[in-house]
This record gives C-alpha cells, sequence and structure tokens, in this order.
C-alpha cells in the first residue's frame, strides 16, 4: 500500500475540493490516473463530496421562537391567508393592467438590432448590458468537450478542433480551461490499447497544460462487467466518477458545452 | 409592520409575474447556438429542418438563432451552390433572421475559398474559431443545441 501514502487524506481531500495549485493539481491527475488504488480513493471521495453538498443544499430549519406552537399556527394560518388573497389579487390586476396597454410590452418594445443580449429568460434578474457583456469577456472561458463515439476520422477533426481552441486562446493571451470528457464508444480514445491517437495526446497534454482528458468510470465498469477488459487509460487520463454526471456538474458550474 | 411589507412585496412580485407570463406568449424570449459539424446532406437537411420548426414554435419575433459551422459542416454550403433544395432552405431561414457562422480555422486547414466555393458568405460570417465561437456564444447565454 505504498501507492496509498503517496498522498496525504488532506492532499487528496483538497483535490477533490479543487483547492489545490495549479502544478498540484496536474501532479495529482498524473498520479491518480496511474493508480487504480488511488483512483478509487479518489472517486470515494468525489461521491461524499457531492453527498455533502447535496445535504447542505437544504435550508437550515428556522431557530424555535418564544412564542407557543398553536400561537404561532395561528399567527401563519392568519398571514397565510391575507398573503394568498393578495397573491390572486396582485395576479388579476397585473393581467388586467397589462391586457390594455400595448405600450407595457417591456420584451417587444426592446427588439432593438444591437441589443441582441437583452433576449434572456424573463424569470432570472439580469445585470445591465455593459457588465454582463465585461464579465463574459473578462471571465475565464471554461470549456467542456464531450465525446462519445470513436468515428476515427472525426476523432482526428475533433483533436483538430481542440487544438484549433487551445490555439485560439492561447493567441488571445486568455487563461482557458478545457476538459475532454470521454464516455461510451468515446473511451477508446484515451484506451491505451485502442487508441489511433495515443501520440497526438500525449503531445497536446505537453503543449496544453490546461487540458485534461476525463474518462468515465461507468463505462469503465461496464467494459469490465460485460466484456471483461481491464482497461488501461493513456499517461496522463484523469477518472470521473460519471461522464453525463460531470457533465451536468459542469454546465451547473458555468462551464460551457460542446459535442465534438 | 416587517410582516406587512414583506406581503406587499409578496402582492407586487405576482403581479409582475402576471404581466411577465403575458409578455412571453407561451415561450420566453431565446437565443440559440446550433452546432454543426457533419456533412451528411440527410443529416443536414434534418437540421435545417429542426432550426425551421424551432422558429415557427417560439415566433420569429421571439429567438436568436446562429448556425456555426465549422470541420465538414461548412460542407453545408458547398451543398448549397449545388443543391437548389438546401439552397433555398438556407435562403429561407436567413429570411427569419438566422446567422450562419463559419470557421476560420476550416476555411484555412482545408483552403477553402469562401467567396468562390461557398454560398452567400461574406467576411461578417467569419469568426475566428467555430469552437471558440459557440463556447463564446454560450457564455453570453445562448443555449447549445446540435441536431
Amino acid at each position: 500500500m505504498s501507492q496509498g501514502k503517496r498522498f496525504s487524506d488532506e492532499f487528496l481531500n483538497a483535490f477533490v475540493d479543487n483547492q489545490l495549485a495549479p502544478e498540484e493539481k496536474s501532479r495529482a491527475f498524473v498520479e491518480i490516473s496511474q493508480d487504480e488504488c488511488l483512483n478509487r480513493q479518489v472517486c470515494e471521495l468525489r461521491k461524499m463530496h457531492d453527498l455533502v453538498q447535496h445535504a447542505y443544499r437544504e435550508p437550515p430549519a428556522p431557530p424555535a421562537s418564544g412564542i407557543s406552537a398553536r400561537d404561532r399556527l395561528r399567527i401563519n394560518l392568519r398571514f397565510g391567508a391575507v398573503a394568498s388573497v393578495l397573491l390572486v389579487l396582485g395576479i388579476v390586476v397585473g393581467r388586467e393592467i397589462r391586457l390594455p396597454a400595448p405600450d407595457l410590452q417591456p420584451l417587444s418594445a426592446r427588439s432593438v438590432p444591437t441589443d441582441d443580449t437583452d433576449v434572456v429568460g424573463t424569470y432570472q434578474a439580469v445585470p445591465p448590458a455593459a457588465t454582463r457583456v465585461n464579465a463574459a469577456e473578462s471571465k475565464q472561458p471554461r470549456v467542456l468537450i464531450h465525446v462519445a463515439h470513436d468515428n476515427t476520422a472525426e476523432l482526428s477533426q475533433a483533436l483538430d478542433d481542440i487544438e484549433g481552441l487551445l490555439t485560439y486562446y492561447r493567441n488571445k493571451h486568455q487563461s482557458a480551461r478545457v476538459e475532454v470528457v470521454l464516455n461510451g464508444k468515446g473511451l477508446r480514445l484515451v484506451r491505451a490499447d485502442t487508441s489511433k491517437f495515443a501520440g497526438r495526446i500525449a503531445q497536446l497534454q505537453k503543449e496544453y497544460k490546461n487540458l485534461t482528458f476525463a474518462a468515465c468510470q461507468n463505462t469503465i465498469d461496464r467494459l469490465k462487467r460485460e466484456q471483461g477488459v481491464i482497461v488501461r487509460l493513456l499517461p496522463g487520463v484523469t477518472v470521473i466518477d460519471s461522464g453525463m454526471a460531470e457533465i451536468m456538474r459542469r454546465q451547473n458550474q458555468g462551464w460551457t458545452y460542446l459535442q465534438v | 409592520m416587517r410582516k406587512f411589507l414583506s406581503i406587499v412585496a409578496l402582492a407586487l412580485l405576482s403581479l409582475g409575474a402576471g404581466m411577465a407570463a403575458q409578455a412571453a406568449g407561451g415561450y420566453a424570449k431565446q437565443k440559440v447556438v446550433y452546432h454543426i459539424n457533419y456533412d451528411d446532406e440527410h443529416q443536414l437537411a434534418a437540421a435545417l429542418g429542426n432550426i425551421k420548426n424551432h422558429i415557427s414554435a417560439v415566433g420569429k419575433d421571439n429567438i436568436v438563432v446562429k448556425v456555426v459551422l465549422h470541420g465538414k459542416g461548412v460542407d453545408l454550403l458547398k451543398i448549397a451552390n449545388s443543391n437548389p433544395d438546401m439552397q433555398q432552405k438556407i435562403v429561407n431561414l436567413k429570411g427569419e433572421g438566422v446567422a450562419f457562422d463559419v470557421c476560420n480555422n476550416t476555411l484555412v486547414g482545408r483552403k477553402i475559398n469562401y467567396k468562390n466555393d461557398l454560398f452567400d458568405v461574406s467576411e461578417k460570417d467569419i469568426v475566428p474559431s467555430g469552437v471558440a465561437e459557440i463556447a463564446k456564444l454560450e457564455q453570453e447565454g445562448y443555449v447549445y443545441i446540435k441536431p
């Protein structure tokens, strides 16, 4: 178990919580992807981490006050009734005011061609256009690229696209993060025994430290279960619990998604 | 007093919600980026059909659509030069306000001259990198669809 001791528990936790410095992190990625035992440890930690986060999403219970439960119920009922009456009233009045007054339509009135950034869902609060554009420009681009096929010609094109994207950001002096998620047939791209692009991938990894390849553990498990294949990954390829879960997670964290 | 104020705020909020729901007429305003990187004619025709149906469902004034073409997807505009059906589909979509953005990396890599080889492309339709363009549009709030 000397491998298990290569990293302390604190270090692995920091890795899962994304609190490591970039160099430490890339070293961890490399080590973890080459060591099945460590890999599983990280997977378990990730699961735990997600569960903890999930648990804390529930709002905490309000503190008990000095009023008796019965009194509180009575007060709550009274305010509840008043609030629902006002709610219904509000909706009805809202509809009434709107219908006969077309100039109150802020959305259609705003269809100025230069202002297409304003077309957003009406349910969210939106900062003024100027600050939003600046935020989008200054923000570090984080792109998740999903590969789920093993068509050789298309994979070659996909690697070109990934390299093109990384070069584009480098030329613009923009620090970006690009994560390539491989699941299903896409896993073949990063399997040591099946990849036709091992050299190209090694070269990309060497050239761009902001690029990671992430293989889906579910796919690896399925291959073992259904075909008895023990998957060995190319050096530097990291493992994530589930490709689909990673895609959802990253999008929730504000990453952009695209499929090549 | 605080409770009263919060109830008033709630009532105002619901009034706003009532107005917003009306303004949308079923769908809220949408910004969508369609990603095309394949050259199969059936698949391309189906993708253009998807876009057409999407616009008629949401309403032309309620939607901004950009189609980003890169890799083999650029061939859509090559095919449009020789296939009148495909060309008509593109003309119709452009009439509905759809923009077709072409990846410059692809043009350079595949030595395509957009003026001669592609249907109805001008300089304003060229983006430096198709993939980076999609990432940028998503950051600006566009929803990603790959048909």
